[in-house]
């Protein structure tokens, strides 16, 4: 069974009420299954859900984010990553197993401020993440620009399949590194692209929840830049 | 509550309350979310003359790092009032009355917010009052709980406070400035309205056993009015623009 | 406050080349401030108030004014104190607690401006000799921090005092009461306004954002008057400014100061 509208729900509303499974985001009150979160409910299959149109970024394993360092210790650097808790890079991670913090100077591989493109690899709240930047992609980002958007509306960025974000890619002759907290960023050898790309990502981060975002930012993307 | 001797009439023999409104009326309120920058969630709400922001940090880290707990995020809050907020300029150090009414207000949320998800961490309510009027307590508990809303923090309900009171013999409804001086009870109500469950209570003044009943009842009743700003505060923001997917 | 912020090096590297090529990241000049917008009587229970918008850092300002015993030195001057708190809703760095080195400076440099300016005759805040003088207490609350808070702070003081009512007040058996609903207008003499300018790599602006107050070098905050004259100065940073650079920086300083004074001065009738 499919199918009760999307509602636009706050916290404390109640969204339904029957034999339901109360998952994301929602609980269970009495009968009655109830959000937690300013959203859209989705209920289907037998289960309800909330789709957030707020809150911060919560790691998740696998997951790929943009991060700010931060500081380091003699074992390790921090990562800024838009979230409640610091990525964790392990110096090993960079040097490699043989890594002796006499031998090598970790600032010139990483200084604060730099920004990396990096993998969650261990989620489980009890520490701090534990991230990895050696694989396909990441690494050190030394060009582009960095902006930041709302975590939750990173899917609708993406669009179905990708379609949105190589829509943007395309027409603005751009690349677009895209973290799941939040931080993208956004590199062009056109500065004119850039600019462009920029303002896409910006309309979406403000229309996010309209029905049409892909004629609005297809028009944008098309309409001459003074 | 002093009863103190003044020349104001609290309550005329129409029943007019001296700003104007009816015992069962609350002072106009309005909430908007998402009015600071740089926080994670925002709310700025006027109840009557009082002018309030709150401004919410976090699931962050806490510092110092002790306070931390490994089961749950924490919940910490902080009330204050400007040195300009009211009429002789208050000290802008925090004063036992303000460490008190964060105290009440962190435990009136609490109830509300679900910080499991969240160990280790800690989420900030900053309620900034910047001019104040009578029932500056329960303005800023309503204004932190569309703010903490705002911020996407998880939460059963919202939290809606309002004020019941005695003035000139009648139970009143939102207790103003005047009416909080020369009254002669004053009983600010925090509560969920889903969950009918009443997290702030405090009085200040007596009542008999049947005043205090009708107290507690209108109470309720302004805190569901004030709920409905809320809502709409949330709505305004969120849902404005763009009507369903 | 700002101290403690990491501004990413692809924005610290895209801010240099700009400068090199005499541009700043939001398009402004060099000597441009960012939009100011000033509104006066926010707080209408206070006896003034201004809230400055400089950007997208925001100040309220509050004046308090109540009568106050002199200080033994002074008794023929009335009293005026500045104050100014960064609120802990305004960044995710600013703190509670006892106020850190780098509010008490803001504090500091907003009271100096205003105070060395001689903005309030205050001879005229006197009630009686010795016995009795009237207070202004201005309180700025900065309520969103996106850069040069000096200048913020600076504005909205100066709106906030210019446009305040002085109630009046009468001497009985040696001490003093308020007539309710009588006032009179303050006893302004000039409008004090300050500019900071940031050192970024040898490259002066006006005004940084908090981008650019991340990576500067070196800042300066110069107060000057109506008359276009300098009344006071705050240097900061850990580099140093040549004898040129300071030449020019106070032409700046109050070339762009008398615009400021405009927009304040226009927030008063605006309101009228």
């Amino acid at each position: 069974m499919s199918g009760e509208k999307k509602r636009h729900v706050i916290p404390g509303e109640v969204i339904t009420s029957g034999p339901y499974r109360a998952e994301q985001n929602t609980i269970q009150v009495g009968d009655k299954i109830v959000s937690t979160i300013v959203g859209l409910s989705d209920v289907h299959d037998g289960s309800v859900r909330v789709i957030p149109l707020t809150g911060g970024y919560i790691p998740k394993d696998d997951d790929l984010v943009i991060g700010k360092i931060a500081s380091h210790s003699s074992l390790s650097w921090t990562a800024d990553i838009n979230s409640c808790y610091v990525g964790m890079l392990p110096a090993s991670d960079v040097f490699g197993r043989d890594y002796s913090s006499s031998a090598d100077d970790m600032t010139a591989k990483l200084a604060k401020g730099d920004l990396i493109a990096a993998r969650i690899v261990n989620a489980d709240m009890t520490r701090d993440p534990l991230i990895t930047i050696s694989g396909r992609e990441l690494g050190k980002i030394d060009s582009g620009e960095l902006v930041k958007i709302s975590p939750n509306k990173v899917p609708r960025l993406i669009g179905k399949r990708g379609s949105m974000i190589q829509m943007i890619e395309s027409s603005t002759n751009s690349q677009v590194t895209i973290g799941q907290n939040g931080l993208l960023v956004v590199s062009s050898e056109d500065p004119n692209g850039l600019l462009k790309a920029i303002q896409a990502i910006e309309l979406i981060e403000e229309q996010a929840h309209v029905a049409n975002l892909t004629d609005q930012v297809n028009e944008m993307l098309e309409s001459k830049s003074e | 509550m002093g009863g103190r001797d003044t020349d104001i009439v609290l309550l005329d023999e129409n029943g007019i309350r001296c700003d104007g409104r009816k015992v069962n009326e609350t002072r106009k309120v309005t909430i908007k979310a998402g009015v600071l920058k740089n926080a994670n969630g925002s709310a700025y709400i006027e109840f009557g003359d009082n002018k309030i922001l709150v401004g919410v940090y976090g699931p962050r880290d806490v510092h110092p790092k002790h306070m931390s707990d490994t089961d749950t995020g924490i919940l910490r809050c902080r009330y204050h009032m400007a040195p300009f907020s009211v009429g002789e300029r208050k000290n802008p150090a925090p004063s036992r009355r303000e460490v008190e009414i964060s105290k009440v207000i962190k435990e009136a949320l609490e109830p509300a917010v679900m910080l499991k998800e969240f160990p280790r961490t800690a989420v900030d309510v900053f309620m900034e009052v910047l001019q104040a009027d009578g029932g500056t307590r329960c303005a800023a508990l309503t204004g932190a709980s569309v703010a903490l809303a705002d911020a996407g923090i998880p939460m059963r309900d919202l939290v809606a406070g309002c004020a019941a009171g005695k003035a000139a013999d009648a139970v009143i409804l939102d207790v103003n400035n005047e009416e909080d001086q020369a009254g002669q009870a004053d009983l600010p109500i925090g509560y969920m309205p889903n969950l009918k469950k009443i997290t702030l209570l405090q009085l200040d003044g007596v009542l008999t056993p049947e005043e205090y009943k009708q107290c507690i009842e209108i109470g309720i009743d302004g805190c569901n009015q004030v709920y409905e700003i809320q809502k709409k505060a949330l709505q305004d923001k969120f849902f404005a623009s763009g009507e369903k997917q | 406050m700002s101290d403690g912020l990491i501004i990413d090096q692809l924005k610290k590297n895209q801010i240099l080349d700009l400068l090199k090529e005499g541009k700043r990241v939001d398009g402004r000049q060099f000597d441009e401030p960012r939009k100011l917008t000033i509104d006066i009587g926010v707080i209408p229970k206070a006896e003034g108030s201004a809230r400055a918008r400089l950007g997208d850092t925001e100040v309220v300002a509050g004046v308090k004014v109540q009568p106050e015993r002199p200080f033994p030195d002074t008794g023929d001057k009335g009293m005026l104190i500045c104050t100014a708190e960064i609120l802990p809703i305004a960044h995710p760095s600013a703190e509670t607690g006892p106020p850190q080195p780098p509010v008490v400076e803001l504090a500091r440099v907003t009271d100096r401006g205003i105070r060395e300016s001689g903005m309030l005759d205050m001879k005229q805040l006197v009630l009686e000799k010795d016995k009795s003088v009237i207070g202004v207490f201005c309180d700025n609350a900065v309520t969103d921090h996106d850069g040069n808070l000096f200048d913020a702070c600076s504005y909205a003081s100066t709106a906030a005092i210019n446009s305040c009512k002085i109630p009046k007040y009468e001497m009985q058996d040696d001490a003093p009461v308020k007539i309710e609903g009588e006032f009179t207008e303050p006893p302004i003499t000039t409008l004090p306004v300050s500019v900071t300018m940031a050192k970024i790599d040898d490259y002066i602006v006006v005004d940084p954002t908090i981008e650019e107050w991340g990576i500067m070098d070196a800042r300066i905050t110069i107060t000057s008057n109506s008359d276009g004259n300098v009344v006071a100065l705050q240097k900061g940073g850990s580099d140093g400014f040549t004898q040129e650079e300071l030449i020019k920086c106070a032409e700046t300083s109050v070339k762009v100061g008398s615009q400021i004074r405009e927009i304040i001065k226009q927030s008063k009738q605006s309101d009228n």
